[in-house]
C-alpha cells in the first residue's frame, strides 16, 4: 500500500477537500465583490437610519429609524426630481436608441468615407461630460451661442432667458446635451450588432420581396434584441444617476425644473453634508432604479434563453 | 578610453556600511537635514483671485523659510467636499487650507483646524491690531476663537459704467448717501437707453442658486433691515427662530425683481462671475456685488491679462442704504487656517503669517502677471498706502463700506448654514423665474427654515450661547495684540 503511494506521487485530495475546492477558488472573487459592492452599500443603509449631518457634528447623532426616508419622500424635492430623472431617463433612452439605430443602418451600408465616421462617432463618447456640459454651455449662450443662433435662423421661438434659464427648456437642454454625446455610443453596439446579422437571411427576405421596414422590424431587430436591450438597461441606468450635465449646465435650475435626483443626492451629500439623508436618497434610488430594471429584464428576456 | 571600476566591495564592508546608515536614519540626522532642506508644505485654497498672486510670489516664501509652498487651487464647493472628506476619514490632505467663513464653526468644533489664540498671542509679527474689527469679527471668529486670518476680505460695492452715467447725466453719490430706491430708480432710467452705439441694460443681477443669488439678494435684504434669525449670533441667549417673512424682506425681494426685470434675463441662471463679466461686456449700466470685481471687470475674462471695454471707465461707489435703517454690508473672502491633523504645524504657521502678513499682501497687490488682480486687503495699513491708492483707487470706498460690514449678520455662520443658502437660494431663483411671488417665496422660505431648524436641534437651542458681538472681537484683539 505505502509503496503504491510511493508509486503515485501526485495523491488525491480528500473527498471534503475536493467538495470544498470550487468555493474555495471562487472565494476571492466573492470577498472582493463583498467588499467593493455590498460593504459601500451596507454602511449607506445603515447611515441611512442614523441622524448624521456633518455641518452639526463629525459623528452620527442618535439613531431615528426611517426619520430620514420620511423626510426624504415627504419633500417635494425628491418627488419633483424623481418625475425630472424619468423624464430625461426615459426620454433619453428611446431618442438615443432610435437615432443611434438609424446611424447604425447607415454605417452597414458600406457608404463612402465609413471609416472616418466611425472614428469621428466614437469622440463625443470619449468626452468626459463635465465638458461636454461646459461645451454646451457656451453653445446654448444667449448672447452668440451656436444653437440659438441656428434655432432663430430657423425661425423657432427662444425663451427670453435662454434655453438653460427657463423652466420650460431647461431640462430639454440637458437631454440635448446628453444625446449629443451617447447617440453614438448607441450606434456603434447597434452597428456591431447589426454586423453580426447573417447576411443570408437578409438576402432571402430581400428575394422575397420584403419591404425595409419588415427587414428591419421582422429580421434585423429580432436578430439583434439582445445586444440592444443589455444596451438600453445600460444607458437607462446611467442616465437615471445624471449628474454632472446638471451640476454645470442647470444646476437643477432654474428653480427645480432641471433638478435630478443624481444632482439632489449630491446637493445633499456633498453640499448639505447630510450622510443620513443622502444614504436614505442613495437606497430609494438603488431600489426604483432596480424596480424598474427588474421588470424590465423580466419582460424583455422572457422568451429568451 | 578607460574604464574605471568599483572599488571592491567587501561582505564586512557592505554590512558596516548598511549598519551605519541604518543607524543614520534612525537617529534622523541625515534624513532630517535632508528634509529640513528641501522641507515642502501642502496648502489648499479656493481659486479666487488670491490664489494667483499668492502662487506668483511663492518663491520668496521659498527663499525666506527654505519651505516649498505646494500650493493647489480648485472650486469652493470642492474644496469644501474634499477637506470634509479628508477630516473625516483622518487621511491628512493638506497643511493649510483656505476656510470659508460659513465652516469656521463647523471646522472649529469638530477640532478640524487650530485655534489660533495662542499662535498669534506668542508672535508679535502677526501685528494682530492691523486688521479692520469687523473683517476679523465676520470671518475669522467663532466663540471667542480666532481660527483663520484673512488672505482676501471683501466688501460689496456698486459698480458703474462712469462714461455713459457721466453723459446721461446721472450723478450718482460716491459716499454712500443715497437709498435703494434711488438705485432701482436710477436702473430703471439706464434700461434701454443708447450709448455708444448700443442698446444699455439698466443692471445685472447673480440669479443662480444657490449661493450667487444668496450672496447678491441676501446684501440688498440685509441693507433693507432683514435679519436671518430671530437673535443671533449677538445675544446671550440664541434663538433660532427664523424672521425670514418679514415686511422688509418682503419690500426688499419686490424691489430685487424689479432689478431682475431691468437685467438681461438670462441673468437668472448666472453665477458670480457670469454676473461680473456681464457688466465687463460694457452695456450694463450700473450693478453691485462683491468688491473683487472692482479688478476684475477691468479685464475680459478670468485672468486672460487683456483689458475689457471698459478697463478705464469704471466707476466705484459705496452702497446705497436705506432711509431709517443701520447699514450693514456683507463680508465675504477666504482666510487661511491650519489643519488639526498636518504633521508640519510650524511651517503652516509660517506660511499663514507670510501670506496675510501687509508686506506680501502688497507685494500680490503689485504682482502684475495678469494686470494688477488683487486689492482685498483685511489690513487698514494697506488702505493708506500710496502705491496702492495709485493702482486701486476705489480703496477708500472700499475701506469705509467694509467698516459698516457685518458678515454675521448679512450671511450668519450657523450650524447649517449651507442647507438654509440651498433653501432660500432656491426659492428666490424661482422668483426670478416666475415660478413664486415673493410673498409665498418668503413664507415657503420661513416654513423649510424652522423645519430644517428644529431638524437638526437648534429649536428650540439648548446648548450655550456666546454673545458674538463686534466689541467682543475688539477685546480679543486687544488681548492678543
Amino acid at each position: 500500500m505505502t509503496a503504491a503511494l510511493r508509486a503515485n506521487p501526485v495523491a488525491r485530495p480528500p473527498r471534503r477537500l475536493r467538495s470544498l475546492l470550487p468555493y474555495l477558488l471562487i472565494s476571492p472573487s466573492i470577498i472582493l465583490l463583498l467588499a467593493l459592492i455590498a460593504f459601500p452599500l451596507l454602511f449607506a443603509l445603515k447611515n441611512s437610519f442614523y441622524f448624521w449631518n456633518l455641518q452639526m457634528s463629525p459623528n452620527p447623532m442618535g439613531f431615528i429609524g426611517l426619520g430620514n426616508y420620511t423626510m426624504a419622500w415627504s419633500g417635494s424635492l425628491f418627488l419633483g426630481a424623481l418625475w425630472n430623472t424619468l423624464v430625461l431617463t426615459i426620454l433619453g433612452t428611446a431618442i438615443e436608441f432610435v437615432l443611434g439605430l438609424a446611424i447604425a443602418l447607415l454605417l452597414v451600408r458600406q457608404l463612402p468615407g465609413l471609416n472616418v465616421v466611425r472614428a469621428l462617432l466614437i469622440l463625443p463618447t470619449t468626452i468626459a461630460p463635465i465638458v461636454v456640459g461646459f461645451l454646451f454651455r457656451y453653445m446654448y449662450d444667449p448672447g452668440g451661442g451656436l444653437i440659438p443662433w441656428l434655432l432663430h435662423a430657423v425661425g423657432i421661438p427662444l425663451p427670453p432667458q435662454g434655453l438653460l434659464g427657463s423652466g420650460e427648456t431647461a431640462l430639454a437642454s440637458v437631454l440635448f446635451a446628453d444625446v449629443w454625446q451617447w447617440t453614438p455610443f448607441f450606434a456603434i453596439v447597434l452597428y456591431a450588432g447589426l454586423l453580426s446579422v447573417p447576411p443570408d437571411i437578409v438576402e432571402a427576405a430581400r428575394l422575397d420581396r420584403a419591404s425595409a421596414w419588415a427587414m428591419l422590424t421582422r429580421i434585423k431587430l429580432p436578430l439583434i434584441r439582445r445586444t440592444a436591450l443589455i444596451v438600453v438597461m445600460l444607458r437607462f441606468m446611467q442616465l437615471f444617476n445624471t449628474f454632472d450635465l446638471v451640476l454645470v449646465l442647470t444646476r437643477g435650475g432654474p428653480g427645480t425644473s432641471s433638478r435630478t435626483l443624481g444632482y439632489s443626492l449630491y446637493q445633499q451629500g456633498l453640499m448639505d453634508f447630510n450622510i443620513g439623508l443622502s444614504s436614505a436618497m442613495t437606497w430609494m434610488m438603488v431600489i426604483i432604479v432596480n424596480a424598474i430594471i427588474g421588470l424590465f429584464a423580466f419582460f424583455a428576456f422572457k422568451d429568451l434563453d | 578610453m578607460t574604464i574605471t571600476l568599483p572599488p571592491a566591495v567587501s561582505r564586512r564592508g557592505l554590512l558596516k556600511g548598511t549598519g551605519a546608515l541604518a543607524g543614520a536614519a534612525a537617529l534622523g540626522s541625515v534624513p532630517r537635514r535632508a528634509r529640513a532642506q528641501s522641507k515642502s508644505l501642502r496648502i489648499l485654497v479656493a481659486g479666487d483671485p488670491f490664489y494667483y498672486a499668492l502662487d506668483g510670489l511663492k518663491q520668496q516664501f521659498k527663499d525666506e523659510t527654505g519651505i516649498d509652498p505646494q500650493i493647489e487651487s480648485i472650486s469652493l464647493e470642492a474644496l469644501q467636499a474634499r477637506l470634509t472628506s479628508s477630516f473625516v476619514s483622518n487621511q491628512p490632505d493638506s497643511d493649510v487650507i483656505s476656510v470659508d467663513q460659513m465652516w469656521l464653526g463647523q471646522y472649529l468644533e469638530s477640532k478640524w483646524i487650530l485655534p489660533l489664540n495662542d499662535l498669534i498671542k506668542a508672535d508679535a509679527d502677526v501685528d494682530i491690531k492691523d486688521y479692520i474689527p469687523e473683517v476679523l469679527y465676520s470671518m475669522n471668529t467663532w466663540r471667542g476663537q480666532v481660527g483663520t486670518l484673512p488672505v482676501a476680505a471683501y466688501g460689496q460695492c456698486v459698480l458703474y459704467r462712469k462714461d455713459f452715467a457721466d453723459a446721461a447725466g446721472f450723478a450718482i453719490p460716491t459716499d454712500g448717501s443715497w437709498s435703494w430706491a434711488d438705485y432701482l430708480a436710477m436702473i430703471k432710467k439706464m434700461n434701454g437707453q443708447t450709448f455708444d452705439g448700443g442698446k444699455m441694460t439698466g443692471t445685472v443681477v447673480a440669479g443662480q442658486q444657490p449661493a450667487p443669488i444668496v450672496h447678491m439678494y441676501t446684501q440688498l435684504a440685509a441693507s433693507m433691515g432683514t435679519r436671518w434669525f430671530k437673535s443671533f449670533p449677538a445675544s446671550k441667549a440664541w434663538d433660532f427662530d427664523p424672521t425670514i417673512d418679514t415686511p422688509e424682506n418682503l419690500d426688499a425681494l419686490k424691489l430685487f425683481v424689479e432689478l431682475y426685470k431691468n437685467s438681461p434675463p438670462e441673468a437668472v441662471g448666472y453665477n458670480w462671475f457670469d454676473a461680473g463679466m456681464r457688466f465687463a461686456k460694457g452695456n450694463i449700466g450700473m450693478f453691485y456685488w462683491w468688491t473683487p470685481y472692482s479688478y476684475l471687470c477691468r479685464k475680459d475674462g478670468y485672468m486672460s491679462g487683456k483689458d475689457s471695454v471698459i478697463a478705464d471707465k469704471i466707476g466705484i461707489v459705496r452702497l446705497p442704504m436705506a432711509p431709517g435703517k443701520e447699514q450693514v454690508i456683507s463680508i465675504g473672502g477666504h482666510s487661511l487656517g491650519i489643519t488639526a491633523n498636518t504633521a508640519e504645524r510650524d511651517s503652516a504657521w509660517k506660511f499663514i503669517k507670510w501670506a496675510t502678513s501687509a508686506k506680501t499682501q502688497k507685494a500680490m497687490a503689485l504682482y502684475d502677471k495678469y494686470g494688477h488682480q488683487f486689492s482685498d486687503f483685511a489690513r487698514p495699513s494697506l488702505y493708506k498706502d500710496p502705491d496702492l491708492l495709485k493702482l486701486y483707487p476705489y480703496l477708500p470706498a472700499q475701506m469705509a463700506d467694509l467698516q459698516r460690514g457685518n458678515g454675521k449678520i448679512v450671511r450668519p455662520p450657523c450650524p447649517v448654514y449651507t442647507t438654509l443658502e440651498g433653501i432660500y437660494g432656491l426659492n428666490l431663483n424661482k422668483v426670478l423665474a416666475g415660478d413664486l411671488e415673493p410673498a409665498q417665496a418668503l413664507k415657503d422660505t420661513q416654513t423649510f427654515f424652522s423645519t430644517i431648524l428644529k431638524g437638526n436641534f437648534l429649536i428650540p437651542y439648548k446648548q450655550p450661547s456666546y454673545d458674538d458681538t463686534l466689541e467682543a472681537t475688539k477685546q480679543l484683539m486687544a488681548s492678543l495684540g
